[in-house]
């Protein structure tokens, strides 16, 4: 293997990144390290750590109740990707179309995301109830009685809560997009208006693509906090029905801080970690292919 | 002050401020009850010069992290409040203080016996009792006035609990949607575990460490499901999402309900102030003898750390912040002191309001106590409210009708007993 | 545009406006009630605050009974420096990882993405370990210091955007005899001025939400954030919703400050920043 030589004109980069790589290595490496040091041992954080070899990983693959956590945060991660990005530039596109008041609905938007979540999820356990809830009367107005438990169903309170996080991150992203999307000159708009092309066409042919450099940091970015959703799923269903709701995210927090298990809540992390950095090079990987550079 | 030796009054000086500075750390789980401590704690500094008490409160949520943090370091606080379902385990790894030693000297016989009895882990004393609680009856009196029947007394059997249930079950408008309902049950342990313990029931095997529900305590699950299931005087649970579990009694939406009497004071704030009710004893169960019959009652506690530098000063505060200098405005409605004398005044039972027969918590306290409480009991329990796992889970598919109960036993029994060999 | 589809836009536009502001109302209207109207079947949407003699009853409460003042200075400080921390490194780094070459960078760039990944309630034991080695426990450093020198999601960003720039601009000033740092202050920093300050934004909101950092780091109340201070309204079983409720509003106000201040300099930054 061939060491890279570094040379004088190296020095300029080196300048630029260090305070990235002092804080990389002081305060995210160093106790990541640790922490993925403590997944081998047997510690409940009030107690001494002692090694446990591989106990905790053999543990997680072959407990049903983890098995469990892996499967809803994957249908979690599967729905909660693409409503929150397709909702995002949707809303970025209309807003983008120079239309009138739009900043007002461009703060409206993204208000849900600096609202505070317990006052967020308190509203949503009213529109999700049963027997007097928004979301049920409203149904059945337009004919469907099927008034499912939203909360407390099995089959329905992931989607619930898919429902919420979506609502809530939507706008955050629609703002990265549309920073994306004024960034391609109206030109085109004009130039592909006066072939004759129609709104679909123009969506198509010059945003998308123009746009897939945002798009493909916006899906890295969405990925990243599917996994990591731990507050609504906290306020709005406990991890419950019965584990529907239980995602990695809450999996870890009461691993780490209800039943203090902190070398399983540190395995389990090191799992999400391994899947979402596969997922991760898999998206570079694939950028190849559809953003335009 | 010219013919004292100058080094004396130095060493003097140095020795005195020894004795008397000392800073105390305290961590509680309550903040909105911190404004009411901090004048607790005034009156401790003021008593002993030089002693400082650094307080610091948070709800449990956070308050577990913070504490686990600080433990991790071997920097727990001198004193911190402790969870009676926890006092296993922390004591277990060594962080809280044998208060055997500290109490020598000290009259025990003034704070309830049954208080102290989680607070022993192995015959050692290792936390103790500020307040205790349990789970009571709330009955509607309105409700039972308009059905005509009587209330709630101590010799009922679960038979005449579920008649008075079912003929409280009212469809006023007979739309085929019952408008009151008899009783409301839900799956947590301050609703579900008295039952059980009333009926002789118990989770756990002789020595602890296993699950192993005998008869008593799947019967009494049985009787729980059978109300909502086939009598249907409960609603399932999931009918009700959307309402708190705590308000659907206070609203007026069924007449009975079983939880924990730290909830008087939430019927307080939420009911309307016109609307009648009482409390009273769980009924005890067919299976259980005045022997095997337990009552459930558990304590809020409070430790000093294990490495704390101020164990006596600390042992004091504690006897300051559960003793004679405590009022009983001080404790939330339904929340019992664990000094006996302030518990059973009359300021304690609050006749100027509702309920009016508090007394009925002490009756309780005063029996046969159980907890069930063992090493990582929040995990195969479900710690308090919070989280749907272990039992919580599986007894929320039964009241909703989407599991049979021996299949949910089945599951939440080996779950429990995969965390119990951790 | 037609004006049949104009108006339909603008139907899609304002309902989905009412589903996104509904709960902001909500958390408004909760802030002028009674602790016992909060949780009435139907649900109650009488302010019965707002028409008593006290209408500011909820607010007053929670802006005196604890130190809010205090807690808001230290949430403005702490976020500021983070953000602003942010917004520096993540442009060098962006900068560099975009348009600067190191053998090595890539796997750099994916190591600072990659610690995105694990989740903080498994770091933060080792992580509060660490800072009470520094010394650092109670007071803001663990707050500020991390997030000022290493930021995943600007970095990222922050590539993404330099990397959309075309090379050309900088060959030109270099033929000028600019050196690295001035190529990057004079020309593309500017150019990344909508990108900088939605960084900034995004920075100061999650800092300004943090709640378990600053309350394992933190002991003294005289440093307390906001979020910490809003932990005041909760009790062992219950929350003084109301209070809450005024307490979250309060809390909103600067981040809506913040974001309404800056979406301006947003829009200007693309008109004036000479990019059309």
């Amino acid at each position: 293997m061939k060491l890279p030589r570094y040379t004088r004109a190296h020095l300029w980069p080196l300048a630029f990144l260090a305070p990235t790589i002092v804080g990389l290595l002081v305060f995210r490496l160093l106790p990541i390290f640790w922490s993925f040091g403590l997944s081998f041992a047997d510690w409940q954080i009030f107690d001494a750590p002692s090694f446990a070899g591989l106990d905790n990983y053999v543990g997680l693959f072959t407990s049903p109740t983890t098995l469990k956590v892996f499967r809803v945060s994957a249908l979690f991660t599967l729905l909660y990707v693409p409503g929150a990005v397709g909702l995002a530039l949707a809303l970025a596109v209309i807003l983008n179309s120079g239309l009138k008041g739009m900043a007002f609905f461009r703060g409206a938007f993204f208000l849900p995301y600096i609202t505070s979540v317990v006052a967020v999820t308190l509203v949503w356990r009213w529109i999700f109830a049963t027997r007097f809830g928004l979301l049920n009367n409203a149904l059945d107005w337009i004919g469907i009685e099927a008034n499912p438990a939203w909360l407390a169903d099995p089959g329905f309170a992931l989607p619930a809560v898919v429902i919420v996080s979506v609502w809530r991150d939507a706008g955050f992203y629609m703002l990265l997009l549309l920073a994306g999307l004024q960034t391609i000159n109206d030109e085109y708009y004009e130039a592909a208006k006066v072939d004759g092309a129609n709104a679909w066409q123009r969506f198509r042919k010059i945003t998308v693509p123009l746009l897939s450099r945002s798009l493909f940091f916006v899906l890295i970015v969405a990925l990243i906090k599917s996994t990591q959703t731990f507050e609504i799923t906290y306020a709005l269903t406990e991890g419950g029905p019965n584990g529907a709701t239980t995602t990695l995210a809450f999996a870890i927090y009461h691993r780490a801080f209800i039943d203090f298990e902190m070398g399983q809540a540190a395995a389990l992390s090191y799992v999400l970690c391994v899947v979402l950095g596969l997922l991760t090079l898999l998206n570079f990987h694939f950028r190849r292919r559809w953003v335009h550079e | 002050m010219k013919t004292f030796p100058l080094a004396l009054t130095l060493s003097v000086a140095a020795a005195a401020a020894q004795a008397q500075d000392v800073t105390l750390s305290y961590m509680m789980w309550d903040p909105s009850q911190l404004e009411i401590e901090q004048a607790t704690i005034a009156a401790f500094e003021e008593a002993n010069p030089g002693v400082t008490v650094e307080v610091q409160a948070m709800p449990p949520s956070d308050y577990w992290p913070k504490l686990s943090a600080l433990a991790a370091a071997g920097d727990l606080p001198d004193v911190f409040a402790m969870s009676s379902g926890f006092v296993d385990g922390w004591a277990a790894a060594g962080n809280l203080a044998d208060l055997g030693p500290l109490t020598e000297g000290t009259d025990l016989s003034v704070y309830y016996e049954g208080a102290m009895a989680p607070g022993t882990v192995g015959g050692a004393m290792v936390a103790f009792p500020q307040n205790w609680v349990a789970p009571v009856l709330y009955y509607n009196r309105d409700m039972f006035d308009a059905a005509g029947i009587a209330y709630p007394s101590a010799d009922w059997t679960w038979d005449d609990f579920r008649d008075a249930a079912a003929a409280l079950t009212l469809d006023n408008d007979n739309d085929g949607t019952v408008d009151q309902w008899g009783y409301w049950v839900y799956g947590r342990y301050a609703h579900v575990d008295t039952w059980v313990f009333r009926n002789g029931g118990r989770y756990l095997n002789e020595d602890g460490n296993r699950l192993a529900l005998n008869d008593a305590a799947v019967n009494a699950l049985g009787f729980l499901a059978s109300l909502v299931l086939e009598d249907k005087v409960a609603p399932m649970p999931q009918e009700m999402e959307g309402i708190r579990q705590q308000d659907v009694f206070p609203l007026g939406m069924a007449a009975m309900w079983v939880d924990g009497s730290w909830n008087i004071a939430n019927v307080r704030s939420v009911a309307d102030p016109e609307m009648n009710w009482g409390i009273a004893q769980v009924p005890m169960g067919p299976d259980a003898t005045e022997e095997t019959a337990a009552a459930y009652a558990w304590a809020d506690m409070m430790a000093i750390a294990a490495n704390s530098e101020h164990q006596d000063m600390a042992w004091k505060f504690i006897q300051h912040m559960v003793g004679e200098g405590r009022s009983a405005s001080d404790f939330l409605g339904g929340k019992v002191p664990a000094f006996r004398a302030i518990a059973e005044s009359e300021a304690w039972l609050e006749r100027d309001q509702k309920p009016d027969n508090k007394e009925l918590i002490l009756e309780i306290g005063a029996q046969n106590v159980y907890t069930g409480f063992s090493k990582n009991w929040s995990a195969w329990r479900g710690y308090a409210a919070e989280g749907t796992g272990g039992m919580n889970g599986e007894l929320d598919e039964v009241f909703n009708g989407r599991k049979p109960l021996n299949e949910a036993i089945e599951a939440f029994t080996a779950y429990g007993n995969e965390v119990l060999a951790r | 545009m037609n004006n049949r589809a104009l108006w339909a836009l603008y139907l899609v536009l304002a309902a989905y406006a009412v589903i996104a502001l509904a709960p902001f109302f909500w958390m408004i209207l909760t802030s002028f009630k009674e602790q016992r109207d909060l949780f009435r079947i139907p649900p109650d949407f009488t302010p019965t605050v707002l028409f008593s003699d006290t209408p500011l009853k909820n607010y007053a409460e929670v802006w005196t009974k604890r130190d809010f003042v205090i807690y808001f200075r230290n949430s403005v400080i702490v976020s500021f420096l983070a953000a602003i921390g942010q917004v520096m490194t993540c442009s060098l780094a962006g900068y560099a990882f975009a348009k600067m070459e190191l053998p090595g960078k890539n796997l750099l760039f994916a190591v600072v993405l990659a610690t995105a990944f694990v989740p903080a309630e498994v770091t933060i034991i080792p992580e509060f370990l660490l800072m009470r080695w520094l010394g650092w426990i109670d007071t803001w450093l663990p707050l500020i210091v991390p997030s000022f020198l290493v930021g995943a999601f600007g970095t990222f960003m922050l590539r993404e955007y330099f990397g959309a720039l075309p090379d050309e601009y900088g060959e030109a000033a270099v033929i000028d005899g600019a050196n690295p740092f001035q190529v990057f202050r004079r020309i593309y920093l500017p150019l990344a001025q909508p990108a900088l300050i939605a960084i900034f934004v995004i920075a100061f909101i999650n800092n300004w939400d943090e709640l378990l950092r600053p309350l394992i780091f933190l002991n003294s109340p005289e440093l307390f954030t906001v979020p910490l201070g809003l932990l005041s309204f909760f009790s062992q079983y219950e929350a003084a919703w109301h209070q809450l409720m005024a307490g979250s509003v309060i809390s909103v106000l600067p981040l809506i400050l913040v974001y309404v201040l800056t979406q301006r300099y947003v829009l200007q930054g693309f008109m004036g920043g000479g990019v059309k």
